[in-house]
């Protein structure tokens, strides 16, 4: 079979990747501007409607921490859909080329394909293993992108298998003792081809480096605590870290954004350049005359849990994050089943639960973010009582935090 | 191979992703300057100001936080029952009649004050002559006492029925309240306490509870509740309200 129709195939699987790679890019990129935004969720982006149910996994994964790399380097840091455009893109240029130049039996040319294919391949492969594996989710983009570069791998081969199939002139020349032609194939073409790859990459990279916006003005401008001090006793110590700054950081235990927050700062490695501890500001309802109706059934139970479980708080937290659905699922249907679950698992703090001083602690915790003029929502993070802006707590927050835990004080000391 | 649509391909090629890029982030750059999302306010975590909080009842409030507070300008000694009647009685009531005697409350207008709080206000009924807290009261101050949630107010209106003398009585009542703010202070250990309380003791003069208020929980458990027995007591509820 002649090598043309899989160039072809190949071509349109590229396209396809780009198609995806792009939108997710454009998603990513819309996020430079601090605002919550929609992002596309959906098997043919922006030529169909984005699939709402699915497009909590869309976003798990872009702001989960693998979604970009350089992230101290540029607010956000370069989206890997970014590269992954770039590396399309050139895909479609090696395919063009061989298809309008009728290079498809170039037999080096062809087997270039295959290798550069691999590219995407070798990426997807890791980028899907950490979405399910990491993240528990998978994004309709990234399953794209995925079957894309398996496409583009899979007519590759089918145009470098046909090229090999020797020619009639070829016939003749073996009779003869010939070599089939293999320009651009040896080291030599590999260099040149990977060259031009890393051109493909790094150019539009370096432009999204060079025009993104500089949010330097925001470090430390989103607020600071009046009222830091902890009379009653309420905050819960998260690590042992000594000689860094102090961090407060105000979070719902069943709040999945604070558990995102959570995994964020671990896998950022800016975990270990504070001593944390937390303030509970559980969004039910229940115990919080803050929120006008219930977000999280059974926070306050868990938060609770929390505060009895003294020496025990993190393990009871790192429990809660990993049980929320299942936990606010049944509280719902039965407002006892937190404090039964919550029961089960940490047999200590079952007593401890709903006793007048535990709720009078509870609400001590809820009373200093009163104190605070505190917004309601969670997570929060203040270092040495200076705000980590709440637009900072996703995709920016390697750069931002890692800023703010440098000179914490400096824009709180400037700001009138 | 054609070295011109070779390099036509690859400029090509490269330049497309390279200008979108460029545009998605010049474009992000543009709505820092000029937001076009929708920017919803967050609300701001503060105490309690429920419906029932009018401007008159948070005058009231204020008068007898002022006068029968435990850290306010009389010297955190609470209110006895002719300061109380005249406290309440200096402006409009919410919800009350008109007073018949300028500056002074009828004491049905005095507990009407109080109906908005039924949900969160208790009743700790004492045997005769007694100021002594038993288990059941004390189980129900602790438990309305935790359920502050968003209140910045905890009033204690301590009574006692007619039986006996007037002078006895208004001594009795307010051990009573005192028999309750000592067990708040020895449990909790709260050092806001004394700007959180307001502690009135009315004796048997003024503001005898009627059957009205058999509705509201009580401690005693004996499914009677006659108004002598009913007014063995002190009332206990935390205010929804900021001043």
């Amino acid at each position: 079979m002649s090598p043309r129709p899989f160039t072809i195939l190949f071509i349109i699987a590229a396209l396809a990747g780009a198609w995806f790679t792009g939108f997710a890019t454009a998603d990513f990129a819309s996020h430079l501007d601090r605002q919550v935004h929609d992002i596309h969720c959906a098997w043919a982006p922006g030529l169909v409607d984005d699939d709402a149910s699915a497009s909590s996994g869309c976003k798990v994964t872009m702001m989960s921490p693998y979604s970009s790399v350089l992230r101290t380097l540029v607010w956000g840091g370069i989206p890997i859909a970014l590269p992954g455009l770039a590396t399309f893109a050139f895909l479609v240029f090696r395919g063009l080329d061989l298809f309008l130049n009728r290079r498809e039996g170039d037999r080096g040319a062809a087997r270039f394909l295959v290798v550069a294919s691999l590219v995407p391949v070798l990426t997807s492969a890791v980028m899907g293993y950490l979405s399910i594996v990491e993240l528990g989710t998978t994004c309709k983009l990234c399953v794209g992108t995925y079957v894309s570069s398996a496409a583009c791998l899979a007519f590759a081969l089918g145009a470098w298998r046909s090229s090999m199939a020797p020619t009639m002139a070829e016939d003749i020349a073996i009779g003869a003792g010939a070599e089939p032609e293999a320009s651009g194939g040896g080291f030599g073409g590999l260099f040149v081809g990977f060259a031009t790859l890393g051109g493909f990459v790094a150019v539009p990279s370096l432009v999204y480096l060079i025009l993104a916006p500089d949010f330097s003005n925001f470090i430390g401008a989103c607020g600071s605590l009046p009222a830091p001090e902890d009379k009653f006793g309420v905050m819960i110590a998260l690590d042992e870290n000594s000689g860094v700054p102090n961090a407060i950081e105000v979070f719902d235990p069943l709040c999945p954004s604070c558990k995102a927050f959570e995994e964020r700062l671990e896998a950022s490695g800016l975990d270990s350049q504070l001593h944390r501890s937390a303030v509970l500001f559980p969004l039910d309802q229940t115990c919080n005359w803050n929120v006008g109706e219930t977000l999280h059934p059974g926070a306050c139970t868990i938060s609770e849990a929390i505060l009895c479980a003294e020496g025990n708080a993190d393990a009871v937290i790192a429990w809660a994050f990993v049980n929320q659905e299942a936990i606010m699922a049944a509280t719902k249907a039965d407002p006892t089943a937190a404090a039964a679950m919550v029961s089960a698992q940490f047999p200590q703090v079952a007593a401890c639960l709903g006793t007048p001083a535990t709720k009078i602690k509870l609400t001590r915790s809820l009373k200093w973010a009163v104190a605070n003029h505190l917004p309601v929502l969670t997570p929060q993070l203040y270092v040495e009582g200076v705000k980590l802006c709440d637009e900072d707590t996703d995709l920016g927050m390697d750069w931002a935090l890692s800023r703010l835990i440098a000179n914490p004080k400096a824009k709180a000391e400037a700001t009138p | 191979m054609n070295n011109t649509l070779h390099a036509a391909l690859a400029a090509g090629t490269l330049l497309l992703p390279t200008v979108l890029v460029g545009g998605w982030v010049t474009s992000a750059k543009a709505n820092i300057e000029s937001p076009t999302g929708e920017v919803r306010p967050v609300a701001v975590a503060a105490a309690a100001d429920v419906g029932y909080c009018t401007p008159e009842l948070k005058k009231v409030l204020r008068r007898v936080l002022q006068s029968c507070g435990l850290s306010g300008a009389a010297g955190g000694r609470g209110c006895q029952p002719l300061e109380a009647k005249s406290i309440m009685g200096t402006g409009p009531v919410a919800g009350a009649k008109p007073t018949k005697k300028s500056g002074v409350v009828s004491g049905d207008d005095f507990n009407a004050l109080f109906m908005p709080l039924a949900a969160r206000a208790g009743i700790l009924q004492f045997d005769k002559d007694s100021s002594e807290l038993d288990v059941a009261d004390t189980a129900l101050l602790d438990r309305l006492f935790a359920d502050q949630k968003g209140a910045s107010y905890f009033f204690v209106v301590a009574r006692s029925s007619p039986e006996g003398g007037v002078e006895h009585n208004r001594a009795l009542s307010q051990a009573r309240g005192e028999a309750a703010l000592t067990h708040l202070r020895t449990t909790f250990n709260d050092p806001d306490l004394d700007k959180e309380v307001g502690l009135l003791w009315l004796g048997e003069e003024f503001a005898q509870l009627d059957e009205e208020f058999c509705k509201w929980e009580r401690s005693s458990s004996d499914g009677t509740c006659q108004p002598t027995e009913l007014n063995r007591s002190a009332f206990v509820a935390w205010i929804d309200c900021t001043l």
